[in-house]
C-alpha cells in the first residue's frame, strides 16, 4: 500500500452515534437451527419492495414484511440435497418481469427459482466450486453475475440459461471470489474482490456483442461461445486480508475486509492499460468486532445508509453520503449474540434486517420521529 | 499332452468361434516363447524363483547318525556314562593356548542319552549332516574334522573320546553299499580319556578345550566305547520322481494314471468357448505352462500364476491322486490388452478413471440435476457419470488424427465468427458475417489441402464399443463446465483447446497498443498479419510465399484504400524477401494482385 500523501489521507468516521434515526426490534423469527447466509430484499420489482429472500442450510425462504413489525412466510424451497448449503441469494427477473429468486452454496449450482409459479426455472451448473454470492444486474434484470471459490466470475442469463463470460485466467483472482457487484450505471463494469485480497473491475465492453446474443440464442445452452475474460480493467491491493463484500457506491467502491472497517475509494482507472491504475482512499467506516470473513454489508435503495452487522450481533448503521461519515444509529438487542452475516435494508432504510449464525431474523424498524 | 472334450457338437462356425477363444491362452505362450528366444543371447532379468531351493533338494548329502551301543571294558567306569555329548569339531589351529593338548571349535552338541537299542529311550542316537562324498573328500583328508565324544559323567573329571572323520570317510568310499546309495554301517571302538575340559565361546562358534591328564592316581585303562556309525547318501532319494505319491495296490496299466502320481505333475484345464468346452494339459516339475517357469512346489505354482499371468482366473485344487488348476480367461472388457486385427490400438479411446478421487460432491453435481429436471440437458444421466466427472479432459475424446483436411474446409466459417460451434449453428448469425467468412473461404480450401494431405480423415474410425460408452453418460465441456450435447460428444470436432480467435485478436491488439514508437498504420498492418497468421496456421517458412500472396488477396480492397497501409505491408514483404522466406516471383505476384484492386477502385470512379 503506498504511503498517502498528505492531506490525502482518508477520513474515518467516528463511531459516537449521531442518533439521527432511532430504531426498534419489532420482530425476530428463527428459522431453524442452521446459520442463515444472506438476506436480501427484492429492489428489482418495485411491487415487491417490501419482500425479501433468506437462504440458510438447504433453504430458500421468502418473506414479506408487513405493518406492524409482521413478518408473514410467502413460500419456502428446500433443496433434495440435505447437504446443499446456500450461501447467496439474489432477486432476478425475466424478460417479462416474472421474479425469479436466484440462490447458490456449496454444491455449486445456481438455482433459479420461478417464484411466480413456485417452480424451479433452471439450473446452472459449470461454476467448479462453491458460489459466494450472486448479484443481479438492476439494468438489465435476466443478468446475473457469480462469484465462486472456483477463483471465476461467471455472467449468466436467467431467461435463456446461458453462461455467457467467465471472469478467469491469467489475471483473474488467484483465490476464492467472496463478493462481485454491477455497476449501477455502468452497464459493462463490475467488480469482485475474494480471498487474493484484490478487488478487481472488469469491463465487458469488448464481449458485450456475446451478451445481446445470449438473449435472442435459440440453439443449445452449452453450445453458446462463452468467452473468457481473462484481463480486468483494473486491480487494486487496497486490503491486507480477505475481502470479503465489494458494493459499488456510484463510481467510488465500498469494500470490506476483515480489518474492523469499511472503506471508500476512488479507482482512477487509465485509459488503456489495466494494471496502472490508482485507487484513492477516500474514506473509513469503522465497524467494531467485525474481523471474521464473510459479513456482508447492505444499502438502501438509494445507497443513503448502509447497515453492517458485526459478529457480536451488533448492526451499525453508517450514513454513505457524508463526509466526515456519520453513524446514523448503533443497534444492538441483549439477545442478539450471533454473528450477523448479512442486513438488509429496505428500499428506504427504514427497516433493517438482519440474518445471523444461529438462524435467527431480526427486523428493526425506524421509530418514526413526529 | 493334451486332452480334448469332445462332449459338445459345434457346427463350423462355432468351431471356429471355439478355436478363437482357446487362442487366448495361446498368445501369452507365444509371448514368453519371444522372450526366451531373445533371452538366449541376452537375458534380460532374474526372475524370482526358488530354483536354488529345487537344485539343493537335488544334492546329495550324507546323513550320519551315530550311537554307542555299549562300553567294552565296563569295570573301569565308576559312574553313569550318561549324558553323552557328540560333536562335530574342528581343530583349532590358531588359538595358542599353551597348557591344553586340544582346542576343537563345534556349533551344537547332541546328547546320547542312553544306548541304542534300550526300550523307552530318549535319545539313543546323534543325527549329522555331512557334505556329498566327493566334497567331503578335501575336508576329510585334511585332517581337520572330527567327532567327540564327551562324558562329563566322572565328577571333575571328564571323559572324551574321538573319532577322526579321515577314518570314516575312507571306510565309507570302501563301502560298497554306500556307493549305491544305500545305508553303511560302521562299528567302531573309541577310546575314552579323562581330561579337564574348558568350554568358551569364540565368535559365535564354541570352543572346547581339552587337557589331557595323565593322572597317576587313575587307572591308566582307559574306557572304550563301541560306536556304531551309520551312514547314507540322501537327496538322492528325491532322483526318482515317483517315490512321493506312490500308492501301493493301485493297477498303474494306463500311462495317464502313471503320469499324475508323479510329483511334480501338474493337471490344467482351460476353459474356453464361454467356459462350455475345456482342454487339458499336463506339466511337469511344477512348471507354468505360460512361461515354462519352474516353481519349487505347488504353492510356488499357486503363487506364481496369478502374479505373473493376470489375464487369466485360476482355481486350484489337490486331491489325493492328483494337483489340479482350472484356468478361464478373464472377461474384464476395460483391460483387454488383445488387440483385434486390424483395429489400430492408436485409434481406441483411451479412458483414464482414478478412483481415489471420487469426490462426493460432483457425483450430487450430476444427481441433483438429474432430480431438477433442467432444461438444457438432453441425455439421460447415469448412475456412473460422477466419475467420469474426475476425468482429466472432460468432454473430450483423445484421437490420434484430429481434423481432416475436407472438415478443415467446411469449418474456416466458423473460424471467423466463435471456436468451439458446429457449422450447423453458423446459420444462425447475421448476414453480413457471413458474406466476410464466404469470401475468405474462397481462398484458402485448395492451399491448406497441400498442407493437410497427411492427416486422416477420422469419422470412419471409432470403435462401435467406445460409441456406446459415449451415450451413455453425461459429459462436460472441459473449459466452461457446460453440459455437452450428444452431437458434440459424438462428433470429430475438439474445440477446447483451439485459440479463441476474438480473443486472440483483442489480445494482439492490446500487446499491439503497448507500443510507443509504432505508428497506427503499422499497428494495424501488424494486427491483420498476426490474425492471418493464425487463423490460416502458417507455421514453416515454406508457408510464407503462399500467405502473403492470399493475405493480398483477403485484404487487397481494404489496402488499396488507405495508401498508408499499402505502404507498410510493402514493408512487410520486403522484410520477408531480406529473410528469404519470400521469393522474388510471389512479391511480383501480390504486387501484381494489389494493383489489379487499384485498378478496379479507380475503374467505378471512371466509368
Amino acid at each position: 500500500m503506498a504511503k498517502t500523501p498528505i492531506g490525502l489521507e482518508p477520513v474515518v468516521g467516528s463511531l459516537t452515534s449521531s442518533k439521527k434515526r432511532e430504531y426498534r426490534v419489532t420482530n425476530r423469527l428463527q428459522e431453524g437451527k442452521r446459520p442463515l447466509y444472506a438476506v436480501v430484499y427484492n429492489f428489482i420489482d418495485s411491487r415487491y419492495f417490501n419482500v425479501f429472500a433468506t437462504v440458510g442450510g438447504n433453504r430458500v425462504t421468502v418473506y414479506q414484511c408487513l405493518e406492524g413489525g409482521v413478518i408473514a412466510v410467502l413460500q419456502s424451497y428446500v433443496d433434495e440435497d440435505k447437504d446443499e448449503s446456500f450461501y447467496t441469494v439474489s432477486w432476478a427477473c425475466n424478460v417479462d418481469g416474472t421474479p425469479f429468486v436466484v440462490a447458490a452454496g456449496i454444491n455449486g449450482i445456481i438455482r433459479v427459482i420461478d417464484a411466480s409459479n413456485e417452480k424451479i426455472h433452471k439450473s446452472f451448473v459449470g461454476h467448479g466450486d462453491s458460489i459466494n454470492e450472486i448479484r443481479t444486474q438492476p439494468l438489465k434484470p435476466s443478468l446475473i453475475v457469480s462469484a465462486s471459490k472456483d477463483e471465476s466470475v461467471r455472467l449468466w442469463n436467467v431467461h435463456t440459461g446461458i453462461c455467457i463470460l467467465i471472469f478467469a485466467g491469467a489475471g483473474g483472482h488467484r483465490n476464492e471470489v467472496l463478493s462481485v457487484d454491477f455497476h449501477p450505471s455502468d452497464i459493462y463494469r463490475i467488480a469482485s474482490c475474494g480471498m487474493d485480497n484484490t478487488v478487481k473491475i472488469w469491463s465487458m465492453k469488448e464481449f458485450w456483442t456475446y451478451v445481446e446474443k445470449s438473449f435472442t440464442w435459440t440453439d443449445l445452452p452449452s453450445k453458446f461461445p462463452t468467452k473468457y475474460v481473462q484481463f480486468p480493467v483494473f486491480l487494486a491491493s487496497i486490503h491486507s486480508n480477505y475481502v470479503d463484500c465489494n458494493r459499488w457506491l456510484g463510481d467510488f467502491i465500498l469494500s470490506k475486509s476483515v480489518d474492523n472497517e469499511i472503506v471508500l475509494w476512488e479507482p482512477k482507472m487509465k485509459e488503456q492499460s489495466a494494471g496502472e491504475g490508482t485507487a484513492d482512499i477516500l474514506q473509513k467506516y469503522p465497524v467494531p468486532e467485525c474481523d471474521i470473513w464473510f459479513i456482508k454489508f447492505s444499502c438502501d435503495f438509494h445507497y443513503n445508509s448502509a447497515a453492517i452487522g458485526n459478529r457480536e450481533g451488533k448492526i451499525f448503521v453508517w450514513e454513505l453520503q457524508s463526509s466526515p461519515p456519520v453513524l446514523i444509529a448503533r443497534l444492538s438487542h441483549t439477545q442478539s449474540k450471533s454473528p450477523i452475516r448479512q442486513t438488509a435494508t429496505s428500499f428506504d432504510g427504514s427497516t433493517i434486517l438482519c440474518c445471523c449464525e444461529d438462524g435467527t431474523i431480526w427486523r428493526w424498524d425506524a421509530v418514526p420521529t413526529n | 499332452m493334451c486332452r480334448e472334450d469332445s462332449c459338445l457338437h459345434l457346427s463350423a462356425e462355432e468351431e471356429i468361434a471355439a478355436e478363437e477363444s482357446l487362442s487366448i491362452y495361446c498368445k501369452p505362450v507365444e509371448l514368453y516363447n519371444i522372450l526366451q528366444r531373445r533371452a538366449v543371447r541376452n537375458p534380460s532379468f532374474l526372475q524370482r524363483c526358488l530354483r536354488y531351493k529345487i537344485q539343493a533338494k537335488h544334492n546329495m548329502r550324507i546323513q550320519m547318525s551315530v550311537s554307542v551301543s555299549r562300553i567294552v571294558n565296563e569295570a573301569v567306569l565308576t559312574q553313569s556314562l550318561f549324558p553323552l555329548y557328540i560333536l562335530l569339531a574342528r581343530v583349532v589351529s590358531d588359538v595358542a593356548v599353551a597348557e591344553y593338548s586340544a582346542v576343537y571349535r563345534f556349533r551344537r552338541a547332541c546328547i546320547l542319552t542312553s544306548f541304542t537299542g534300550i526300550e523307552g529311550s530318549n535319545q539313543a542316537q546323534a543325527n549329522f549332516i555331512l557334505p556329498e562324498i566327493n566334497k567331503l573328500a578335501v575336508e576329510a583328508k585334511s585332517g581337520s574334522l572330527a567327532i567327540l565324544l564327551v562324558s562329563f559323567a566322572n565328577g571333575g573329571c571328564c571323559l572324551w573320546g574321538r573319532i577322526p572323520l579321515e577314518s570314516l570317510y575312507f571306510s565309507w568310499e570302501k563301502s560298497p553299499n554306500f556307493s549305491l546309495g544305500q545305508r553303511a554301517e560302521l562299528r567302531l571302538p573309541v577310546d575314552m580319556h579323562s581330561c579337564l575340559l574348558k568350554l568358551t565361546c569364540l565368535n559365535e562358534d564354541k570352543c572346547i578345550l581339552i587337557q589331557n591328564l595323565s593322572n597317576s592316581l587313575l587307572t591308566n585303562q582307559s574306557l572304550q566305547l563301541q560306536v556304531i556309525i551309520s551312514a547314507e547318501e540322501v537327496g538322492a532319494k528325491e532322483k526318482s520322481p515317483y517315490n512321493s505319491y506312490t500308492c501301493s495296490g493301485i493297477s498303474s496299466s494306463s500311462l495317464s494314471h502313471i503320469i499324475q502320481l508323479r510329483a511334480g505333475n501338474v493337471i490344467f484345464n482351460y476353459r474356453y468357448f464361454n467356459n462350455k468346452l475345456q482342454r487339458t494339459e499336463v506339466t511337469e516339475d511344477f512348471s507354468c505352462p505360460f512361461c515354462l517357469v519352474k516353481c519349487a512346489s505347488f504353492k510356488g505354482l499357486r503363487h506364481h500364476l496369478p502374479a505373473s499371468h493376470d489375464l487369466f482366473n485360476f482355481e486350484f485344487w489337490v486331491t489325493e491322486e492328483y494337483q489340479a488348476v482350472n484356468v478361464s480367461v478373464k472377461t474384464d472388457s476395460w483391460r483387454s490388452e488383445i488387440v483385434a486385427d486390424g483395429v489400430d490400438p492408436k485409434q481406441h479411446t483411451f479412458f483414464f478413471c482414478s478412483k481415489q478421487m471420487r469426490r462426493r460432491r460432483q457425483k450430487n453435481l450430476v444427481q441433483n440435476a438429474r432430480h431438477v429436471r433442467p432444461v438444457f440437458m438432453e441425455s439421460k444421466l447415469h448412475a456412473g457419470g460422477g466419475e467420469l466427472l474426475d476425468k482429466v479432459h472432460g468432454g473430450t475424446i483423445l484421437q490420434n488424427s484430429r481434423i481432416g483436411a475436407v472438415e478443415y474446409a467446411q469449418h474456416l466459417p466458423s473460424s471467423f465468427n466463435v471456436a468451439g460451434v458446429s457449422g450447423a449453428v453458423g446459420q444462425s448469425y447475421s448476414d453480413s458475417e457471413r458474406i466476410q467468412s464466404v469470401s475468405g473461404n474462397n481462398l484458402t480450401p485448395p492451399a491448406l489441402l497441400q498442407f493437410a494431405k497427411t492427416r486422416k480423415i477420422s469419422m470412419e474410425r471409432s470403435d462401435p464399443r467406445n460409441r456406446t460408452l459415449l451415450q451413455k453418460q453425461q459429459f462436460f465441456h472441459s473449459h466452461r463446465a457446460q453440459p455437452m450435447a450428444m452431437d458434440q460428444v459424438m462428433s470429430d470436432r475438439d474445440s477446447e483447446d483451439e485459440v479463441d480467435d476474438d480473443v486472440a485478436d483483442l489480445e494482439d491488439r492490446r500487446m499491439l497498443d503497448d507500443f510507443v514508437d509504432v505508428t497506427k498504420d503499422e499497428k494495424q498492418i501488424m494486427h491483420l498479419w498476426n490474425s492471418f497468421v493464425r487463423k490460416q496456421r502458417v507455421l514453416a517458412d515454406g508457408h510464407i510465399p503462399w500467405a502473403c500472396e492470399a493475405f493480398s488477396k483477403l485484404h487487397g480492397r481494404d489496402l488499396v484504400k488507405a495508401p498508408a497501409l499499402i505502404w507498410c505491408w510493402r514493408l512487410l514483404m520486403i522484410k520477408l524477401w531480406n529473410h528469404g522466406v519470400l521469393d522474388a516471383r510471389t512479391m511480383n505476384n501480390c504486387n501484381i494482385v494489389l494493383e489489379q484492386y487499384q485498378k478496379q477502385d479507380s475503374d467505378p470512379a471512371k466509368g
